[in-house]
């Protein structure tokens, strides 16, 4: 078990490390860099100049790789040029604000997904079930974007219970932030929501008409206890893994509807960043969100294992 | 638990789209990344701050004429090398100081200052000393003669700091304007509060909250759930959501702002003047503006760049004319028509529309368009100024400052490789000239001479949709440099 959790681990350090070289290689090989972007067209002769030395840029792409490289180990991410502040200081407002978001969203979604899933895979093809999977197939098929355009124009603008777009600061306390989170995190439940529901409901199906679950009915166990303590921990073992692919997935839908909403959050300031050729920056968020990914994989093995009895002495 | 949770969720909200009554509320796009500096002059100059933290000398009037700021007359030498100001009494920063001489001296040696290096520099080159006469007086002399000094004077960026403040202007923002810092805080909502010592009388708004939304569309979401009240440029789409709407009020103003087709005269086919009046001669600039920006998006423009409300703005007549085009060509050697391949990227949406709109137009003509697609990043480095053709913009400037900027043989940024001796003393003639009707004629050639010879198709200059909440008072129909914010409000 722990030898299985270190290989694990080592195999994800081995993705995050590609990912880092890949990222770089990537920004390193498009043409201009931040100080073209930022001085646009005043980026000739000594200005260029300057604005390159004073940020290293004129050092061999492969030394600048090195130095960044051992910040990352000592926790230092390095500096953002453009922005010309520490990218720790930078990045953890904002990912505090993105995962208030995240959790939020996963909070409210992987719950209601469940309850909703359980409930139309038991009300298979009746009335509970078209409007769930109905709906569910609705919600997944409309972009993001779409659905936050809608909620915003619903809600912030005919009704005016929420604001349309987050207007405080990304270091403002997480109680100014509730009320512009609400409509981003509704969102991306929606979102989220149709996906897992989609997979409890149809691996719920299969668990009752399976042979234990038959077995237990014919034993006359209570309805409710065949359905959440024996049926739902199977039906869970195949949603747990989409369940982690979501909330993956969540990291790269938050940057869309983050910016939809111009939320304070790790995403928007990922698209600036890109956005301005600040390659360090890109580069740390990146890892940060790659590192995350690779976590919830970990976990989702780990909740597996849990779950699952016969994984665990299979070795 | 959860429901209490949603419920004062609910009311924060409520309480948050409600802010103060006689706050102004408006969006800046955060183009420095939160870098915005208060610092007039610094390349990352936070623009709407700096228009109401601080006077100018010189300011427009609602027709772009200069009048008076702190400065309340002036005068020049009759060789005009010699200007002198004089200033208003009685005038004081925001921290209490009084507004006199010395300060003006200042700031001006500042711009110039080579260890700065602002990019303001440039535009007030011309001038080589400036000396405190008594306290309500200066004295500026010219290293070359300049009739319209006034005009230079009232770029947008020449405001005026306390004398020794240049160290920590960027994060003080003491001017003398209608506004004071109250907090900055470029990406999330940056306050200035009213200066009830305001020289013009204490503003109508008690407080512009200036707010950093970078994307334009979420600044048009904000527009139309109230939590600005007002949007600088809204795309020729999004007008629609708000013309018609009760709810808002819309503006078409007319801009200098342009965007454009440059040729290399230095490089053939193009060092051929016949060839370059044929290139310009074959477009419908009319259609071109109805198909690329919208009906009435522009006012029509013959390749000069000097705009619609600039007063020394000539009228040419350029309509399309195919047969002149191609017996140009002809007598260019291009009987059986010409290849052009014009290099642009998407960073503007307009250019590839307009090289599309180009190349139907032209071919009747025999002119063969290419597209040369290239990235964005990178474009003003690698491509601008570099390929033969390329597409270009430009923002709003006044004549002299456009003509000398774009078209002297010597500017850094002579996108067409321009040189013409004779255009260059047309243009040291110009403004040396005191008399106004003479200079009106000399840059009424210079613009002349730019559609006979110059290398930049510059088919019209777009005009900005602004929007604001209907009960937006004070904000007039003008260009941006011509907005009075003190008179400003939303009732």
């Amino acid at each position: 078990m722990i030898k299985l959790i270190l290989q694990r681990l080592a195999l994800a350090f081995l993705t995050l490390a590609t990912v880092c070289v890949l990222v770089f290689g990537v920004t390193e090989a498009l043409p201009g860099d931040v100080c073209t972007a930022f001085l646009g067209r005043d980026a000739q002769g000594t200005r260029l100049e300057n604005c390159r030395q004073q940020r290293n840029l004129d050092q061999p792409a492969l030394q600048r790789f090195a130095t960044w490289s051992a910040g990352v180990f000592q926790g230092d991410l390095g500096t953002s040029l453009k922005r010309d502040k520490p990218i720790n200081d930078l990045v953890a407002n904002r990912m505090r604000n993105t995962a208030a978001l995240g959790l939020g969203a996963a909070l409210i979604g992987i719950p209601m997904a469940i309850l909703l899933g359980v409930l139309a895979a038991l009300r298979r093809d009746r009335t509970p079930d078209m409007v769930i999977s109905g709906g569910s197939i609705f919600a997944m098929t409309i972009p993001e974007f779409v659905t936050a355009t809608l909620l915003i124009y619903i809600f912030a603008i005919q009704l005016q219970w929420f604001p349309a777009i987050t207007t405080v600061r990304h270091s403002a306390p997480l109680s100014e932030l509730i009320p512009n989170i609400i409509l981003p995190m509704v969102t991306l439940a929606l979102v989220m929501m149709a996906h897992i529901l989609r997979m409890v409901r149809s691996s719920m199906i299969d668990v009752m008409a399976s042979d234990f679950v038959q077995m237990a009915r014919l034993k006359g166990v209570p309805y409710w206890r065949i359905v959440f303590i024996h049926a739902l921990p199977s039906a869970m073992l195949p949603a747990i893994n989409i369940i982690a692919l979501t909330i993956a997935w969540l990291l790269g839908g938050v940057v869309i509807i983050e910016q939809v909403f111009n939320y304070p959050g790790i995403g928007t300031l990922m698209i600036r960043a890109i956005y301005d050729r600040d390659l360090p920056l890109v580069q740390a968020i990146a890892l940060i969100l790659a590192a995350v990914y690779v976590l919830c994989n970990l976990l989702a093995d780990l909740a597996s294992l849990a779950l699952n009895p016969r994984l665990r002495s299979a070795r | 638990m959860k429901t209490l949770a949603l419920s004062v969720a609910v009311a924060s909200a409520l309480l948050s789209g409600v802010t103060a009554a006689g706050n102004f509320r408006l969006a800046h796009d955060v183009g420095y990344a939160g870098a915005e500096s208060l610092d007039p002059i610094s390349p990352n100059r936070f623009f709407y701050a700096n228009q109401m933290l601080y006077s100018r000398l010189v300011r427009q009037d609602q027709n772009g004429q200069p009048s008076p700021d702190i400065a309340t007359r002036w005068s020049a030498s009759k060789d005009a090398k010699t200007w002198t100001f004089e200033l208003r009494q009685g005038v004081k920063f925001h921290d209490g100081s009084d507004l006199n001489a010395a300060d003006i001296k200042y700031t001006l040696e500042r711009i110039k200052d080579p260890k700065i290096d602002s990019p303001v520099a440039a535009v007030l080159g011309v001038i080589d000393t400036v000396k405190v006469i008594n306290d309500h007086k200066v004295e500026i002399k010219l290293s070359a003669p300049h009739a319209d000094l006034p005009l230079l004077l009232m770029d947008y960026r020449v405001r005026i700091i306390p004398e020794n403040s240049g160290d920590n202007i960027a994060k003080t923002g003491i001017g003398s304007g209608p506004f004071m810092l109250d907090e900055l805080d470029p990406e999330g909502t940056t306050v200035l509060k009213a200066n009830p010592n305001y020289w013009e009388g204490a503003p109508a708004a008690d407080a512009m909250e200036i707010i950093g939304i970078p994307d334009s569309q979420a600044r048009v979401q904000a527009l139309m759930a109230g939590q600005i009240d007002f949007e600088d440029s809204v795309l020729s789409q999004q007008k629609r959501l708000f013309t018609n709407n009760p709810l808002f009020k819309t503006q078409s103003i007319a801009t200098g702002e342009w965007r454009a087709l440059v040729f290399r005269t230095d490089t053939a086919p193009f060092d051929n003047a016949k060839v370059r009046k044929a290139l310009r001669l074959a477009v419908d600039r009319n259609e071109m503006m109805k198909l690329v920006s919208g009906e009435g998006a522009g006012t029509v423009t013959c390749d000069h760049p000097v705009w619609s409300g600039d007063q020394y703005r000539t009228e040419i007549n350029c309509d399309q004319d195919i047969a002149t085009a191609k017996r140009l060509l002809k007598e260019a050697g291009y009987e059986n028509g010409i290849d052009v391949e014009i290099s642009a990227a998407d960073n503007e949406p307009e250019w590839l529309r307009m090289i599309e709109v180009y190349q139907q137009q032209a071919k009747p003509a025999g002119i063969n368009v290419k597209v040369n697609m290239v990235p964005s990043d990178g474009y003003w480095s690698d491509v601008w100024m570099k390929h033969p053709a390329v597409a270009t913009r430009w923002s709003q400037r006044p004549a002299d400052q456009v003509l000398n900027e774009a078209f002297r043989s010597t500017a850094a940024w002579n996108e067409t490789f321009f040189k013409n001796a004779d255009f260059d003393s047309a243009l040291d003639k110009a403004r040396s000239e005191l008399d106004f009707d003479k200079r009106k004629a000399l840059y009424a050639d210079l613009q002349n001479t730019l559609w006979e010879q110059g290398g930049a198709l510059i088919p019209y200059h777009l005009n900005q949709t602004r929007v604001m909440r209907s009960n937006v008072t004070g904000l007039d129909p003008v260009e941006n440099f011509s907005i009075r914010w003190n008179r400003v409000n939303a009732d």
